[in-house]
């Protein structure tokens, strides 16, 4: 019985070891493997800023008549910083609301242009018409063409919101 | 289940065989002189990870290695850390390297029959200098460019082909977007590959040979 007691002894001292082993390899483990995940995904999940975006004033706006605002955006993708062109035609009815519709083709994503012969949209890929307001007069296009949200601020000057 | 499992595994791949030939095999009574070797394999497993890591966000061109690398380390969540771990693990190596090779030296280790140990060692060695060398010019910056300039001006020197290293070395006469694409392609697919095919070779030869006890005064 006596001889065992040492048996005993070493394979408690190899368990504990291996339990503090694989103890300490798993808080490195962690330590290192939370921030690499962080690293990994967090550019990737940065909240898109939507913010809003000014597009001038709207004294150049005849009621009744879309007029296309181009503004140009400067955007931060990690260190590089690119330039996007953002459009939009902007009508009003009655001198206080303002409609912004993208001039982005509801179907597949051409610019649609402002005809005013026609008093219409047109979208040159695939012969898209659209009314002045934005809805499918005829042609591919699935939907009306997108409205950007708007605001005025008290000097005239009006503000989309992307998304 | 566990057991049932690790049972099937073990018919077929045999991995208690290898477990017990790495991790259980004989060793003399030794000191803690003898743990050098494997916190340089557990630094050079940190660099291989952290490395992978930045080249997820690192671009090798002279317009944006600078601020590709400003961007890890102000903008990319725990940016910092992964690029700290990595430039102060490269040091560590150098350290750890030069420590474990004196241990072998000065016990007298790389005697018969583990001469080979000690010589695929040396070739680690520089293997790991040339990750210093070729990784100090990655963040493109002032002492990156002037440290590379040095660097490869030495190679200039050397009697008749000291010109044609220089040229081979910059990938032209001037330090160039070409020195910075060939240092970092020499950095992390040349130099990588030489040291998993040194370091395997060398644990081989470790567990193979076995390690020697230090030398006893009656010797």
């Amino acid at each position: 019985m006596e001889s065992e007691e040492p048996t005993k002894q070493e394979l408690s001292r190899r368990n504990f070891l291996s339990v503090v082993i694989a103890a300490i390899g798993s808080a490195i483990t962690a330590i290192l493997g939370i921030p690499a995940v962080a690293y990994l995904v967090g550019p990737a999940l940065q909240a898109q800023t939507e913010e809003w975006t000014e597009l001038g004033s709207v004294k150049k706006v005849e009621t009744g008549t879309p007029t296309l605002f181009s503004i140009t955006l400067q955007h931060q993708t990690g260190w590089v910083t690119s330039q996007e062109e953002v459009s939009a035609y902007v009508l009003t009815e009655d001198g206080q609301n303002y409609v912004a519709l993208s001039n982005i083709c509801s179907h597949l994503g051409c610019r649609v242009r402002w005809i005013p012969d026609q008093n219409q949209f047109i979208c040159p890929c695939h012969n898209g018409i659209f009314n002045k307001d934005g809805t499918v007069v005829s042609g591919p296009p699935p939907r009306p063409m997108d409205r950007f949200p708007t605001k005025l601020d008290d000097k005239g000057n009006l503000f989309i919101k992307r998304g | 289940m566990v057991a049932k499992v690790s049972d099937w595994l073990n018919e077929r791949l045999g991995w208690r065989a290898v477990w017990t030939a790495v991790f259980a095999r004989q060793a003399p009574k030794v000191n803690w002189f003898y743990t050098l070797g494997s916190a340089t394999l557990f630094v050079a497993i940190s660099q291989i990870v952290t490395g992978i890591l930045l080249t997820i966000y690192y671009v090798p061109t002279p317009d944006h290695a600078y601020d590709s690398v400003v961007y890890i380390t102000a903008q990319v969540p725990f940016g910092w850390l992964i690029r700290g771990i990595h430039h102060w693990g490269a040091s560590a190596m150098i350290v750890l390297c030069v420590l474990h090779l004196l241990r072998t030296f000065l016990y007298g280790a790389y005697k018969f029959p583990r001469e080979m140990t000690w010589l695929t060692g040396v070739v680690l060695l520089l293997i790991v200098i040339g990750f210093g060398f070729t990784g100090y010019l990655l963040p493109w910056d002032q002492k990156a460019y002037f440290a590379t300039t040095i660097g490869t001006e030495i190679a200039n020197v050397v009697p008749i082909v000291g010109p044609y290293l220089l040229r081979i070395a910059r990938g032209g006469q001037d330090i160039s977007a070409l020195t910075l694409a060939r240092f970092f392609g020499v950095h992390i697919w040349v130099l990588p590959a030489a040291l998993g095919l040194f370091i395997a070779v060398h644990i081989y030869l470790v567990i193979r040979n076995g390690i020697s006890a230090p030398p006893q005064k009656d010797e």
